[in-house]
């Protein structure tokens, strides 16, 4: 083709073509065959090279917009939890380091938020302001045991070691969260009050038995509602159930929460019985004014029921090694304790006999199978039935699961004993089952063949 | 003799163990003509259980086999012998080979109740305890390659290779644990 405008430096003319030569663009000349001007034997593009600018050419590695959506993310979270500028930045600094771990780098974006959410967690409880699993389970919306599975894989690879935090510790950020100061004289109280009930309360149950093993959550919102209850026993209140009093807080209601409360109730009716001044029964209904009085004088209250506990032991352990026992026990376990000190060991010794003193309600903890062994039920280890000995003990040990007893097997029937003769007829078809028995095993082999 | 076997009474409750028939095997076959046995097309394997000992068996096509059920290691070779010979009787050219024991789980009751926290806090790397998650602290002895769960109540549970290491385990965690024991009253 004709390129216009261009002439011939050799001899002046225009005719100047395109002419390709081995892929090499040249413009030539026609008249004198001189070469104007040629391009490069490489085929690049027009726009440039393929290699991208930054891959080629850049210094710096700009960092990942998922990591910098991250970090806002985690920043967020720290402004609703009003947590301080030293935990944000450590969580932050976190957050970096593992998100650029292998294990975390591709994984999907919520779970990248979980870990947000983890660095988090750990920060806090570092720093001294712990907060549960499942408040930031709460706020990102996650599932609980993920949050958990994200929270102990990120421990591991970063290789940190943070504090464990117990009840306690967490009751006072908790108990914040329940709005119960803007109502009416009735049923208003202040956060620190609530705050102070409650984690007394938490710390009685520690003792019972109640708080080990179990979730924080449910056991923190029995502690609050029993406390705020108790904080101001009237009328109002103590009609007022669980699920009202979280619409009143704006808290959302635990269901483990109702058997939490049923479980503190019960040991503070333990409690409350010792108050000398009480007249009459104490039951889970008229507990909650007495809540004051027992959390003053709990210590007194806590050795007034152990011994008088140890007592009935003993008076049990008396009568029942006044009647013969019908099983052979060890001379050992019989023996009385004159020592009263509250002390494991000294129930331990009493303890085969109030088992069969108190039988029927008892759900023993018999980890011996067949009832007809009863011979075995004498001496079961003291360590499972010790819920029985104690006053306070942990449901799983009051309430044991039973063991399924092993079928003992079949055998003493094998085959060659005698049949007396009244019995002999039963074994023997009479004509009739002879012949229907063999009419139905024929049409039977009949429908088999069709 | 260590005076705490002694006293505890360890009790193992389940035993897991492989081993190969070294032959193709049928599922469908064993499916139909098998006694006692369910067939999961989905997963590709037949689960058979014996009744004595009482022992239930994954069986996979292509020959290997894993018996769990057991409450002693001999028992588990005994179940793993009766299921080969189950399998020959239905007619595939089976040999018994590469029994090995895999997994061991034990549990151990201590007569006293633990404090968590102070066991955990007194051996820090080796020991984890998270109560929102579980219950109990996890304790894991690398060089027996056991793990050792420990509840507040005074449970223990053991996870180890074989018999003789889940012995070890609880002997060796013993002292930690006793020296963390919570009171049973104030």
């Amino acid at each position: 083709m004709f390129r216009s405008g261009l002439t011939c430096p050799g001899c002046g003319s225009s005719n100047i073509v395109d002419d390709d030569l081995y892929s090499q663009a040249q413009l030539v000349c026609t008249d004198c065959g001189s070469v104007v001007s040629e391009g490069t034997l490489a085929d690049d593009p027009v726009g440039g090279s393929v290699v991208s600018y930054n891959r080629s050419t850049a210094v710096a590695k700009r960092p990942c917009m998922n990591l910098i959506k991250g970090v806002q993310r985690l920043k967020a979270l720290c402004q609703i939890l009003r947590v301080n500028a030293e935990i944000e930045d450590q969580s932050e600094k976190y957050y970096k380091e593992a998100y650029q771990h292998e294990s975390f780098i591709n994984v999907t974006l919520q779970k990248k938020e979980i870990l947000a959410g983890c660095c988090l967690l750990v920060s806090c409880r570092m720093r001294n302001w712990p907060i549960t699993m499942g408040t930031i389970s709460c706020l990102l919306d996650a599932d609980f045991n993920v949050v958990g599975a994200t929270y102990k894989e990120m421990m591991k690879i970063l290789n940190i070691k943070a504090p464990i935090v117990n009840v306690t510790d967490v009751m006072e950020a908790h108990s914040q969260e329940y709005k119960m100061s803007s109502y009416p004289e009735e049923l208003a109280e202040n956060s620190k009050d609530l705050t102070r009930r409650a984690v007394a309360l938490v710390e009685l149950a520690a003792d019972s038995w109640i708080v080990t093993g179990r979730k924080p959550i449910p056991i923190m919102m029995a502690a609050v509602y029993l406390g705020w209850q108790s904080l101001k026993p009237n009328q109002h209140r103590l009609r007022m159930s669980l699920e009202k009093f979280c619409q009143l807080a704006q808290v959302k209601k635990c269901r483990a929460a109702m058997t939490r409360i049923a479980e503190m109730k019960e040991m503070l009716c333990k409690l409350g019985k010792e108050l000398p001044w009480l007249r009459g029964a104490v039951t889970p209904d008229n507990v909650i004014p007495q809540v004051d009085d027992i959390l003053q004088n709990r210590h007194a209250l806590l050795r007034r029921a152990m011994r008088a506990h140890e007592d009935t032991l003993q008076a049990e352990c008396q009568t029942s090694s006044a009647d013969p026992p019908t099983e052979q026990t060890a001379p050992s376990q019989i023996t009385e304790h004159v020592d009263q000190t509250p002390s494991a060991s000294s129930v331990e010794q009493c303890e085969p006999n109030p088992e069969r003193a108190e039988p029927p309600a008892d759900k023993e903890a018999n980890l011996h199978t067949a009832p007809e062994q009863s011979d075995a039920q004498e001496s079961p280890d003291p360590a499972p039935n010790w819920g029985k000995r104690v006053l306070f003990a942990p449901p799983c040990v009051v309430h044991p699961k039973k063991r399924r007893a092993a079928q003992p097997e079949l055998q003493d029937v094998n085959g060659d004993e005698e049949i007396s003769d009244s019995e002999i007829d039963s074994y023997l078809r009479t004509p009739r089952e002879v012949r229907d028995f063999a009419l139905t095993q024929k049409m039977l082999s009949d429908e088999g063949k069709s | 003799m260590d005076s705490s076997d002694e006293a505890l009474d360890i009790i193992v409750t389940n035993v897991v163990a492989t081993f190969r028939t070294r032959c193709h095997l049928n599922l469908r076959t064993i499916a139909l003509e098998g006694t006692n046995v369910i067939y999961k097309p989905e997963v590709g394997k037949v689960l058979m259980k014996l009744r004595k000992p009482k022992i239930t068996a994954s069986i996979w096509s292509s020959g290997k086999i894993i018996c769990t059920g057991a409450t002693s290691e001999d028992e588990a070779k005994l179940g793993a012998r009766r299921l080969a010979r189950c399998l020959q009787k239905l007619g595939f050219k089976v040999r018994f080979s590469a029994f090995r024991v895999v997994n061991v789980l034990a549990v151990c009751s201590m007569p006293f109740a633990i404090h968590l926290i102070d066991f955990t806090k007194n051996n820090r790397p080796i020991a984890s305890y998270e109560p929102e998650l579980h219950p109990a602290a996890t304790y894991r002895i690398k060089h027996l390659k056991a793990t050792i769960q420990v509840f507040s109540t005074g449970s223990i549970t053991v996870t180890g290779p074989n018999v003789q290491n889940v012995a070890t385990a609880v002997e060796e965690v013993y002292p930690l644990l006793f020296e963390c024991q919570k009171p049973l009253c104030k």
